[in-house]
């Protein structure tokens, strides 16, 4: 299948460090792509760089065969790419509701219309309200819409993200562990939801992921990054029977 | 894109019913219950339209009271000049999350507009008040652009700064006629001159767009946007919001709406001099206001404005003493109840309502007339 999403090269340094040596990935359009690697490999660097969070010095990044190298963070939602964030990061204050309604902001149309309430406004209004409740639905989070976001436990907050993130009808979401923290339980209803918005709503997924019985499971095909470089790229099946992440990675761990 | 399921064309096309296929297993209790809840909501809110048109209604019968006199209604109007300056600095700091110690200056922008447009080219007040406003709503776009990447204390400390150099310039610039000061001729609206009552209910005019206007942007997708940049700026961008965009719109209704207070603060004393506008204590008085009040509430301020306004009216001869008080009232709100006046007195309320809703979420079924028939509409759909 075509070519999603695509870096080639990148370089990101902060000081001495080079988090992002000469890292490339491609993601096919309707597969859920794994990124692993120990911890300060550079996933969430690259993530960022991927998003338009974080600037590289050097490297080529491509939506659909489009140079996107200088776009900004919120321009690549009006792409069709949502994110979340490895360390929760929601509007903490606002209810359920408002964070979804937040998330299909780039679905308001003209804002001066949306401000002045001009015709069509009040409708647009009501179809994103029905979305987010929709959306809460596809999450299991339509009993919390009006609760505030800081009185809810940490999987529901999880899931707070993710709905927020599937406001904006994304077309590709990169996950940045999703299921960190999360009991065994609250990571099984993930792994499902996961499938679910790539199954049956067509989106792209990449996840960063450190619990490997996830990922091994719902990944099409898996990057290994290794001090911020490519090491493996392969199905999990041969990424776990790879010496080089045996060593590197999976090997360090058992 | 061809691999996407039925479920997912159902989930773009965004149909209530179809996709609430989605979780089966919640949807019919979840449908009605919803229906039910927008219906309490629907309710709450046309509560808020009949309590705020009512308080408008007697503001506007309160000229015509037995025993009210010309001076009172000057008193009042000055009051409300007071609060709409507020709303304004309300938008950017309650709702934006920007702190400005620098309203002063957009205060003295729309008040010189106006003044200026006024003596030379005898201008009535509308187009003083659009005039005025949208100047300051120029000014204000510029500083949103100029403070960029200013945040917290340094934000107050740039429009501490803008209020100073505002200042400065009405102090040394021969247009602005310094201390000397312009003199206006009495007040006219279109062809008509009007006096003290004439203009306090120009006054109410302003105050009803206005409080309309954050009303409207508060409850908008813009609201949400400036809110949400307010409450974490990287997860806002994360969802699309435009950072550069909002924060410059953010100031610049945030002018305006301070700017038209100035126009009328000009024209109701009918003399405009830097004595008056070079000074910070306007600055400093407004975002009191918004603080006591409560900058992220509607009626915040309100109550914050009344606050400022009349505490030196009532000391009369210890005017001075207003100073203190304020910044004891400040300190007071600070520790005590941080989000101001407005959030400590609407508890009960906001307590009655989420019980209310609470009530209704326990007891989905009973669902009104209306949304009754909404359902089984869309059932027929
Ligand atoms: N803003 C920053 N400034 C300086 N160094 C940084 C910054 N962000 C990341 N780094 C460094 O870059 C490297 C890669 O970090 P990154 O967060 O991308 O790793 P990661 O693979 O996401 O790790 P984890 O699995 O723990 O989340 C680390 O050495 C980290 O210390
Ligand atoms: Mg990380």
């Amino acid at each position: 299948m075509a070519s999603h999403f695509r870096c080639e090269n990148v370089m990101v340094r902060f000081g001495g460090v080079v988090a992002c040596n000469d890292v490339s990935l491609d993601v096919e359009e309707g597969k859920i792509v794994g990124v692993i690697g120990p911890n300060g490999a550079g996933k969430t660097t690259l993530f960022n760089v991927l998003s338009r969070f974080q600037d590289f010095s050097e490297g080529k990044l491509f939506y659909r065969e489009q140079r996107i190298d200088r776009f900004r963070p919120h321009q690549m939602v009006r792409l069709g790419l949502a994110r979340t964030f490895q360390n929760i990061n929601l509007f903490v204050e606002q209810s359920v509701l408002s964070n979804i309604l937040i998330g299909s902001h780039c679905l308001i149309g003209n804002p001066l219309a949306s401000l002045f309430w001009l015709p069509g406004a009040r409708r647009t209004e009501q179809e994103l309200t029905e979305r987010a409740i929709e959306t809460a639905a596809l999450l299991h989070l339509e009993r919390d819409l009006d609760t505030v976001v800081k009185h809810l436990p940490y999987g529901h907050q999880k899931r707070v993200e993710l709905a927020r993130a599937l406001a904006s009808r994304p077309k590709i979401i990169l996950l940045d562990e999703p299921v960190a923290g999360c009991n065994d339980e609250e990571s099984a209803e993930l792994e499902k939801i996961v499938r679910r918005i790539n199954r049956e709503l067509g989106i792209t997924v990449v996840l960063v992921e450190h619990d490997m019985s996830m990922v091994m499971s719902v990944c099409d095909y898996i990057y290994v990054l290794n001090f911020g470089a490519n090491l493996a790229r392969g199905t999990p099946a041969e990424i776990q029977s790879n010496p080089d992440v045996i060593n590197a990675y999976l090997g360090k761990e058992e | 894109m061809n691999e996407m399921g039925a479920a997912g064309r159902r989930f773009a096309r965004g149909n209530a019913l179809e996709a609430a296929n989605l979780a089966p297993e919640a949807a019919a209790h979840a449908q009605r219950q919803r229906l039910a809840l927008a219906d309490a909501k629907a309710r709450f809110q046309k509560q808020n339209w009949v309590g705020t048109v009512a308080l408008f209604a007697v503001a506007a019968l309160f000229p015509v009271l037995p025993g009210v006199e010309g001076w009172m209604a000057y008193t009042v109007a000055l009051v409300i000049i007071y609060v709409i300056a507020t709303q304004g600095v309300a938008v950017l700091t309650g709702y934006t999350g920007l702190v400005t110690v620098g309203h002063g200056g957009f205060l003295a922008i729309g008040a010189y507009t106006s003044a200026l447009l006024t003596k030379h080219y005898h201008t009535e007040l509308i187009t003083g008040l659009i005039a005025g406003g949208l100047m300051s709503a120029f000014i204000g776009c510029l500083l949103g652009l100029i403070f960029l990447r200013l945040s917290g204390a340094f934000m107050a400390i740039g429009t501490l700064g803008f209020a100073f150099f505002v200042g400065t310039i009405v102090n040394n610039v021969n247009l602005f006629e310094g201390r000397e000061g312009i003199s206006l001729p009495k007040n006219r609206i279109l062809i008509w001159e009007i006096g003290d009552v004439g203009f306090y209910y120009v006054a109410l005019a302003v105050f009803a767009l206005t409080t309309l206007l954050v009303y409207c942007l508060v409850r908008s997708g813009v609201g949400r946007a400036l809110m949400a940049l307010r409450d974490a700026e990287k997860a806002a961008e994360s969802c699309g919001i435009n950072r550069v965009f909002y924060r410059t719109l953010a100031f610049s209704l945030s002018a305006f709406i301070t700017g038209l207070a100035g126009v009328l603060n000009g024209h109701i004393v009918r003399f405009i001099a830097s004595e008056v506008y070079a000074d910070i204590w306007y600055s400093v008085d407004f975002l009191v206001a918004a603080i006591v009040g409560g900058s992220s509430f509607l009626m915040g301020p309100l109550l914050g404005g009344i606050f400022v306004a009349l505490l030196p009216f009532f000391l009369e001869e210890l005017r001075e003493l207003a100073f203190i008080l304020k910044g004891v009232a400040l300190i007071l709100v600070l520790m005590f109840a941080p989000a101001g006046l407005a959030e400590v007195f609407g508890r009960p309320w906001r307590a009655w309502r989420r019980n209310k809703l609470e009530r209704v979420r326990n007891d989905g079924a009973r669902v009104s007339r209306a949304s009754l028939d909404k359902l089984t509409k869309l059932e027929a759909r």
